[in-house]
């Protein structure tokens, strides 16, 4: 199958209007389906556990929910999530479109393929497996390492959402940019939540969390309008030059319907 | 045997204290394993056959501490090797009305070295610490200078370092002051492991009072016989005598003697007496005449329904109201919360604020009720023991001041609780003092 | 021996999750902290109590033989 007539499958496949000008980068192979697919689930899931986790620390609890359903859930979502990123990692080397090599998923910025954002997949990644491991073995550390290494959280969920917005190629996608956008406010909603309910004797702390939650929702939406909703972001991000086509504007064929 | 003090004083010396060539002279040389030829381990038992207990309040036997550090100490190192331990000397006496381990190290501070020393070589030790109260810079300069004199006649065998304890009522409990030591918060750590396991600098450690390591200087000396002669077996003890008595201050007296006797020693009641609290505010109330036949002993005390404590004995005149008192005391303890465990930090602000309500408010028929449902909460749930020897005192008090109690819930607060305080109470200064 | 059940009122943060597992011996005072039930652990109960002990999230409660 030529390269166009792959472009004219996808666009057909993927059925939404793409901004004129925009370079497309797809392969049709399976494989690249289930990355972006299991990257967005894997996404969704790390945002419901990062969400619990949250409310585990406000100390949510209702008759009906009690507070070990907040930490049960927490856990079994976590690892969900675990297992999707498996599956999205697993595919993602096996599809040979893009050159990613098994030491690109735990090495961070090493890769040929968007060096940077697919780097922050590989940091996310290794934070998540500290998270885990340390977790399945809680009873045997002490509280204070067990905590830290759990601190790290707050660094794996930014990271990989800016890893999907910087590596995944559906991001101007209507849809999954709804979603990741939802992800984000609830995730901000929660954290400001947590900043006003917690910690009384630090106040200055809390403060400086609200001012950098917001400046960096601002910096996020400003990166994202400026970044990867621009034409041009594949070549900006660093897709290696075979996998980029010139802007050519990617239409339907004239014979199946209306734009 | 040479030297050995025939009935009291044993630990004071008349008159001021003594240099380190007069307190040689009156009791002989430091008895050290080589000097005395008799192994180091020999005065653990010897110890242990006195039955001496310690006299920091807890009254824990002290030869089967000095024995845990010691054989802990034997494998506490990689693969089971020995490491040195750690001696502390607890002077601190945070106790508000004790004035005790300050008196004795003034005026007997190379019988506190010598306990040191001898301990120090009986657990395989290889440093010490002696703390004392907070604030006392000129004595804490004496002892320093004590033992820079014993240092360079080789008395010390250890390197001893003298330190201000920090202020407040749980910096002197045996792990809050250990804490303290390794640069932490002056706070009590959760057991295990207890100090004799890791303690100082992770060490297997020896926390004693002060005076507990002089009576040990003395029987390394003299032996357990000599000391079991006196007070029905268990030696001598100092107490701090206060309240309304015409002499308040400092007694040594042999552990049988009743609590009339050192009343009576301490110049007698200075004005018509009603109750005498025995053991420091983790201690109990007796009435006057009820008090007067026990023995001055943990064992006789306790079966009277106080304690012996630090040794602090307060006798309470007619003319103030205990329940006032209590609630006085119920909120500086309250105060001096370390505030890590819950119950405790939230169970004994509460339990003062109901006994201020039954002290010093109108009557209310809950606040009874409310004060013996918190005893029950708060005891024995805190990682040391503020919250039970505060819920001891209290139900104490309830117990022994039933009239007030009554006369409170009739009619509200009697006039005497106008009076000026009995029991001090200082905790609008940091230092506990 | 069977082992007993304590916690460590230090690192305990009143969370709760204890009460809510194991209710059989462990209820909240007023303020949310636990009180255990004293004496060791009936065997039936072992399990639900080692999941108690994982599910406390700063590991306050110990399951441990009586010192």
């Amino acid at each position: 199958m030529t390269l166009l007539a792959a472009q004219l499958r996808a666009s057909q496949v993927l059925a939404v209007r793409v901004p004129p000008g925009a370079i497309v980068v797809n392969s049709s192979t399976p494989l690249w389906y289930l990355t972006r697919a299991t990257g967005l689930v894997a996404l969704v899931l790390l945002t419901a556990s990062m969400a619990l986790g949250l409310l585990s620390s406000v100390r949510y609890q209702r008759p009906a929910w009690p507070r070990f359903v907040t930490a049960g859930l927490h856990q079994n979502t976590a690892l969900l999530a675990l297992a999707f990123i498996a599956i999205h990692v697993v595919t993602t080397l096996a599809d040979s479109y893009a050159p990613v090599r098994v030491q690109d998923v735990v090495i961070p910025f090493i890769s040929a393929y968007r060096p940077l954002w697919l780097g922050l997949g590989a940091v996310a990644f290794d934070l998540m497996l500290a998270l885990i491991v340390t977790s399945l073995v809680r009873t045997r550390l002490s509280y204070r390492s067990w905590r830290l290494v759990h601190g790290g959280s707050h660094l794996a969920w930014p990271v990989a959402v800016l890893h999907g917005l910087g590596t995944g190629s559906d991001t101007p996608v209507r849809w999954v940019l709804a979603v990741t956008v939802a992800c984000v406010a609830l995730i901000a909603a929660l954290t400001g939540w947590r900043l006003a309910y917690g910690w009384p004797s630090h106040a200055g702390a809390r403060l400086a969390g609200a001012l950098a939650l917001v400046l960096a929702l601002i910096a996020g939406g400003a990166w994202l309008t400026a970044g990867p909703l621009q034409p041009g972001w594949a070549r900006r991000a660093g897709t290696p030059p075979q996998l980029i086509h010139g802007g050519r504007t990617i239409t339907r064929p004239a014979a199946g319907g209306a734009r | 045997m040479r030297n050995a003090p025939a009935g009291l004083p044993r630990l004071i010396p008349p008159g001021g204290p003594l240099s380190l060539a007069e307190h040689l002279a009156r009791y002989g040389p430091v008895p050290f394993r080589d000097a005395a030829g008799t192994d180091g381990r020999g005065l653990i038992a010897e110890v242990e056959r006195a039955g001496l207990t310690g006299r920091g309040g807890a009254a824990f036997p002290a030869g089967r501490k000095m024995r845990a550090v010691a054989e802990t100490g034997r494998r506490a190192g990689p693969l089971h090797s020995p490491v040195g331990t750690v001696v502390v000397a607890n002077g601190t006496e945070s106790e508000p009305a004790s004035g005790k381990d300050q008196m004795l190290l003034a005026r007997a501070p190379h019988l506190v070295l010598d306990g040191i020393a001898v301990a120090a070589e009986a657990v395989g030790a290889t440093r010490g610490y002696l703390s004392l109260h907070a604030g006392n810079d000129e004595l804490a300069r004496q002892l320093a200078a004590a033992v820079a004199e014993r240092d360079r006649e080789g008395l010390n065998r250890v390197p001893i370092q003298v330190l201000a304890a920090a202020g407040g009522y749980v910096a002197s409990q045996e792990t809050a002051l250990v804490s303290h030591l390794n640069g932490g918060p002056p706070k009590p750590t959760f057991v295990p492991p207890r100090p004799f396991q890791k303690g100082a600098h992770g060490r297997p450690t020896l926390v004693q009072n002060v005076e507990t390591l002089a009576h040990i200087a003395l029987i390394a000396r003299f032996g357990s016989g000599w000391f079991s002669e006196m007070g029905a077996g268990a030696g001598s003890a100092l107490v701090t005598a206060g309240g309304a008595v015409r002499r308040p201050g400092v007694y040594e007296i042999a552990l049988d003697m009743p609590v009339g006797d050192l009343l009576r020693q301490a110049g007698g009641p200075s004005e018509p007496p009603q109750a005498v609290l025995a053991g420091g505010y983790f201690g109990g109330w007796l009435p006057y005449e009820q008090a007067l036949g026990v023995p001055v002993s943990d064992p006789a005390l306790r079966a009277a329904g106080a304690t012996l404590g630090p040794g602090v004995l307060v006798l309470l005149p007619e003319s103030a109201c205990g329940l006032a008192e209590t609630a006085r005391v119920a909120a500086y303890l309250a105060s001096q919360s370390a505030g890590q465990c819950g119950p405790c930090h939230n169970g004994l602000p509460a339990l003062a604020r109901a006994l201020g309500q039954l002290a010093f408010g109108p009557p209310d028929a809950r606040a009874l009720g409310w004060a013996e449902q918190l005893l029950g909460l708060v005891a024995r749930r805190g990682a040391c023991h503020l919250p039970d020897g505060t819920a001891a005192f209290v139900a104490s008090s309830l117990r022994t001041f039933g009239p007030e109690l009554r006369l409170h819930g009739a009619s509200g607060p009697c006039p005497r609780v106008r009076r000026r305080p009995v029991l001090p109470a200082p905790w609008h200064d940091g230092s506990g003092r | 021996m069977s082992p007993e059940l304590r916690v460590n009122p230090i690192a305990c943060e009143a969370h709760g999750l204890c009460t809510e597992l194991l209710p059989e011996l462990i209820t909240a005072d007023p303020w949310g902290y636990p009180i255990i039930a004293p004496g060791p652990v009936p065997p039936g109960l072992l399990p639900l109590a080692r999941r108690a002990v994982a599910a406390c999230p700063t590991l306050a409660l110990l399951l441990g033989d009586p010192e």
